[in-house]
């Protein structure tokens, strides 16, 4: 049993595009969600998602850590359950970025699972959303 | 936990430190007696004897009697409730990458 999430992902563009991506605010509500990032360690700020009926579509976030440009991590508290997100950047010989995301600290407690079931609801919440987005 | 409905679910019966060195001490063997498991901790039999059946309640463990004695061993079916809802993550943060792959594409 691997209780994080832990991807992998290469992109084609540079570094310093995808850390970019990763940590300008108005980039990030294109692929994420809205809201107030900034660059700073201890900067609290928000993403937020349209509420729907199980969700009010807000996590609090927490920058950790800053370490430009390779490695970025900030909490992630949602629907009462706090986690931990963070991004490491390594840049290729050939130019290409790898990317690669932890989210750990799920607790195992009770919390946890009134958290799976709010953190499943809203994650398919929004994944059928986009569905729709892309349908239309 | 006091009530019966909390004690069977697998998020509870995995938070305790104690139940998760039971289910380790399980998972690396067919069956366990109960004195065998007791012998690994600095807790009575009662203590143990009750972790056990919160594991028991959540489906993680299965029970035997042989004779006089009772025999444990792992059920890790209930265990992937946990990995499938990690997973969900995994989609969402999926998800999201393909459309930071779009986004840094559009920008060439």
């Amino acid at each position: 049993m691997k209780p994080d999430v832990s991807l992998d992902f290469k992109f084609t563009s540079s570094i310093e595009q995808v850390w970019h991506a990763l940590t300008d605010s108005d980039t990030l509500a294109k692929w994420i969600w809205n809201n107030d990032f900034q660059p700073i360690v201890g900067h609290k700020f928000q993403f937020r998602a349209e509420p729907n009926e199980w969700w009010d579509g807000i996590v609090d976030c927490e920058v950790l850590e800053i370490e430009e440009p390779h490695k970025l991590s900030y909490t992630w508290t949602s629907a009462g359950e706090t986690t931990t997100v963070t991004w490491t950047l390594t840049q290729t010989a050939e130019g290409t970025t790898q990317l690669h995301l932890d989210q750990g600290g799920f607790s195992e407690e009770t919390k946890a699972r009134q958290g799976a079931i709010e953190g499943a609801k809203y994650a398919w919440m929004n994944m059928s959303s986009q569905l729709e987005k892309v349908l239309a | 936990m006091s009530n019966k409905h909390q004690e069977r679910d697998v998020y509870v019966a995995i938070a305790d430190p104690t139940r998760r060195q039971l289910l380790n001490l399980l998972a690396k063997a067919d069956e366990l007696p109960l004195h065998e498991l007791t012998a690994q901790f600095e807790m009575g039999r009662t203590a143990v004897s009750k972790h056990l059946t919160i594991l028991k309640d959540a489906g993680l463990v299965i029970a035997r009697k042989e004779g006089r004695e009772t025999r444990y061993r792992l059920n890790a079916a209930p265990l992937k409730e946990i990995q499938d809802w990690v997973s969900i993550y995994e989609g969402f943060w999926k998800e999201r990458i393909s459309k930071l792959h779009l986004l840094l594409e559009e920008k060439k």
